[in-house]
């Protein structure tokens, strides 16, 4: 019998396959390319498809064909130590596989890698009439940087009207945030769930539910809240009875600092569940803040839009900002959610945590926590296999003495 | 290659090109003025004259290993420039400075503020700065708010005060050089220039490491030296622009010399972006001017999405007007701000009939050698025939 979290995974997997190149390109009505999170609510409510080209991408690298796709797109000449995610996004793009936007939007955030492919979909001749965006995201956490943020957000809303020649609907915007936030609310209650020992149910909920919500064709529906209800009540029912993840015992709790990536939640996690006990109970896509939009004026609204946009969107979060700022949310992840270990991808193109790995180490020596450092690709199985670092991390357990 | 120049200054400015700590720099320190160095050009060296301190880029000269600074940055990642830089502030061949600024440009050279932070190479003042990515009004009024919290830092830190009067009178310093150094460069719009390419590197290197006053004035007596010289005819087999990040080494371009050709003109971080237009000087907000110079004028950074348009012109008119018969793009590795532009710039010029090389080298200036058989090769084919 499939239980509700099986269900529940089937359910938010298959509408997060709609991410991948085909299903983007046949998505309805007036298209909004971006080169990364745009912020979500508002293509929602103005009722335009949005879709971001490195998600895209990184859809790619899930492929059964990923390693050509790789390969191709290291052909292409972009930067060969780029982000892979977003190699491939740019290899969509020169390629002519993308569908021809209506507006396009780009930023900066959250790394350079995302410059680059801004950079190519705005210069991509034949899309030289599609009308262009430009939002400024800045490496600060601050009012002042919010409110900046907001205003340009705001602009991007006007911009848009002026493109598409229809107005904003305020009231669905209003509609939409309070269900945004009634469904972060309940994201929320998930991490807060997960901190119970053992975890109840698989912590990679988070990372699905986040996507699901933010990321797919049902964004911010109805639908999307029933089914984070699904999950929570299934949850709730395992703390009550002190049940851990089905069939795992649980013995050892780590922080990935790093997104996820495509292969390893698939190839990696879940045999460290299974064959070591030990899980992901918090990875850099699943964290987040989550502030709830503040409705009480149009200005509050777009200055938090702006304050989730620089410091709650998982990429935004981790790359951004300073490395204390990046070794707190460590801290606080490994106390909340009592992690053993912390494991860091460093994945390859990530130029800010590449940037700060010294810092990180000593941090977590300085405290005692156990601390690995990968170095790897997380969209690229090749460049250290799933059986490696399978390998690097049993004995980095076993070496701990946390196995 | 060399042009045979005979001049006190331009020697000069070879010495303060070729090191990092120099003889003017020392005066300076002797007489009791401060140095604050900067790591990237959007940091404007006026704000710091303005100050009363001479403004210095901090740059990875003669660097042969990143040292220790691997230990920060993760080799295998980050584009040598940055690491090669703080191995030099982690060697202690920056304690000389009395504080940094660090400008915000792309991830590795926003880290360097944190890791120096955290690092034993302590410094009293480190602040930061940052650049905006994007051109337009609005992002230009940010930048003119980070430039106003950085000049309060500084006169709070330093206890002076930077009055508007002082602040218009570097501009107008800064405006000169600029000129100064655009005229330099137009020497070579001729076929037989008095100075090589290689030789316009040092001096305007030299122009970020020195005090204003004095570079002008010297840099004003080698104009007229090479005004005067009687250049010997010779005959370059190619007309060759560099673009890319901020090289502050000569090698390549003595490469592109050594086998015929002429570095015509540049646009990087220590050529053609820094000596590119001019502060307004007739406003009535001097700080507003810096921030719309740097925003809205010269944008040449690939970090900000509206630069591609104006370094694509700019290297086109550069091009046209200064006969290029090829370019090199030349960028560190694991450089994707450059990387990505280098790509953009190439197809766009390829549409052109300009013909581009894309070298990825690392900083240190022996990594040139291994690149001269594909200098070579390029040089040829954009020349039509054998050297
Ligand atoms: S933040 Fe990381 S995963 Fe995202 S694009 Fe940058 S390098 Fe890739
Ligand atoms: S060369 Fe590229 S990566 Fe290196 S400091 Fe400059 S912009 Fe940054």
């Amino acid at each position: 019998m499939i239980n509700v979290f099986s269900q529940l995974q089937m359910q938010a997997g298959k509408s997060l396959g709609g991410l991948c190149l085909d299903p983007q390109n046949a998505s309805p009505g007036p298209f909004v390319l971006g080169n990364g999170d745009f912020f979500i609510e508002i293509p929602a409510a103005y009722g335009c498809s949005y879709s971001d080209l490195t998600i895209t991408g990184a859809m790619g690298t899930a492929m059964p064909d990923a390693s050509e796709l790789i390969d191709k797109a290291i052909e292409t000449g972009v930067e060969s130590r780029m982000c892979t995610a977003l190699k491939v996004a740019c290899y969509y793009l020169e390629a002519g596989l993308v569908r021809k936007p209506d507006m396009i939007i780009t930023s900066n955030s959250c790394c350079d890698s995302m410059d680059t492919l801004g950079n190519l979909m705005n210069t991509y001749k034949p899309w030289a009439e599609v009308p262009k965006f430009i939002m400024d995201a800045p490496h600060s956490f601050d009012e002042e940087s919010y409110i900046y943020m907001g205003k340009q957000l705001r602009q991007a809303v006007t911009f848009m009207e002026d493109v598409f020649g229809r107005k904003m609907d305020w009231d669905r915007l209003r509609e939409v945030c309070v269900l945004s936030n009634k469904q972060d609310q309940l994201l929320l209650e998930f991490q807060e769930l997960k901190k119970a020992v053992p975890c109840p149910a698989n912590p990679d909920f988070s990372r699905l539910g986040f996507a699901y919500d933010r990321w797919t064709g049902e964004r911010i529906s109805p639908q999307i809240t029933d089914w984070l209800e699904q999950l929570i009540s299934a949850t709730e029912q395992r703390v009550k009875d002190k049940l851990g993840i089905e069939g795992i015992t649980e013995k050892v709790r780590f922080l990935w600092q790093e997104l996820a990536g495509t292969w390893p939640p698939v190839e990696l996690w879940g045999r460290l569940q299974q064959e070591l006990g030990a899980i992901v109970i918090m990875d850099y896509m699943s964290f987040g803040t989550l502030t709830p939009i503040d409705l009480t004026s149009e200005e509050a609204m777009f200055t938090s839009f702006g304050k989730r946009f620089l410091l709650e969107d998982p990429m935004n979060r981790q790359c951004l900002h300073t490395t204390d700022f990046f070794c707190n949310d460590i801290l606080q992840i490994v106390k909340d959610f009592k992690c053993d270990a912390v494991i860091i991808p460093a994945h390859i193109g990530n130029r800010d945590t590449n940037s700060r790995l010294k810092v990180v180490r000593e941090m977590c020596r300085e405290k005692g926590i156990p601390c690995l450092v990968l170095g790897m690709d997380i969209w690229d199985k090749r460049y250290m296999t799933p059986e490696t670092a399978f390998d690097r991390i049993k004995t980095f357990f076993e070496t701990t003495g946390l196995i | 290659m060399k042009s045979g120049i005979k001049s006190d200054s331009f020697e000069k400015f070879t010495v303060i090109a070729g090191s990092i700590m120099n003889p003017s720099v020392q005066e300076c320190k002797d007489g009791g003025r401060k140095v604050l160095g900067y790591t990237c050009s959007f940091v404007p060296e006026e704000l710091i004259i303005a100050a009363g301190m001479l403004p210095f880029r901090i740059r990875a000269t003669d660097s042969e290993s990143a040292g220790r600074a691997d230990d920060y940055f993760e080799s295998a990642n980050i584009c040598s420039l940055i690491r090669h830089t703080f191995g030099k502030v982690l060697n202690s061949e920056y304690d000389f400075i009395d504080g940094a600024i660090v400008g915000g440009g792309c991830d590795g050279n926003r880290h360097i503020l944190d890791n120096w932070e955290k690092s034993p190479a302590k410094i009293a003042f480190l602040d930061r700065l940052f650049i905006p990515h994007a051109s337009n009004n609005l992002t230009a009024e940010f930048f003119l708010g980070q430039l106003s919290g950085l000049k309060s830092r500084i006169e709070g830190y330093f206890g002076v005060t930077i009055t508007d009067e002082k602040l218009w009178s570097a501009i107008r310093l800064c405006n000169e050089v600029r000129e100064l150094q655009r005229e330099l460069y137009g020497l070579r719009l001729s076929d037989n220039p008095p100075i090589t390419g290689s030789e316009t590197v040092a001096v305007i290197v030299a122009g970020s490491s020195m005090p204003k006053e004095e570079y002008r004035d010297d840099l004003k007596k080698l104009l007229r030296e090479l005004q005067e010289v009687q250049v010997p005819e010779k005959k370059y087999s190619a007309r060759i622009m560099i673009v890319g990040p901020g090289h502050d080494d000569t090698s390549m371009s003595d490469i592109v010399e050594e086998l015929g050709g002429l570095v015509v003109n540049d646009l990087t971080c220590f050529g053609g972006k820094v000596i590119f237009g001019s502060v307004k000087e007739d406003g009535s907000d001097p700080l507003k001017a810096l921030a719309d110079y740097q925003v809205l004028t010269r944008p040449f950074c690939p970090k900000n999405l509206s630069a591609h348009p104006v370094i694509n012109k700019e290297v086109f008119d550069k091009s046209k007007e200064f006969k290029v018969d090829g370019v090199i793009g030349q960028v560190f590795l694991c450089c994707e701000t450059w990387g990505g532009e280098i790509f953009i710039l190439n197809k766009e010029l390829r549409d052109a009939g300009i013909p581009l090389l894309r070298i990825e080298r690392e900083c240190t200036a022996d990594s040139t050698g291994q690149l001269r058989t594909r200098v070579q090769a390029f040089i040829e084919t954009i020349s039509g025939g054998a050297l």
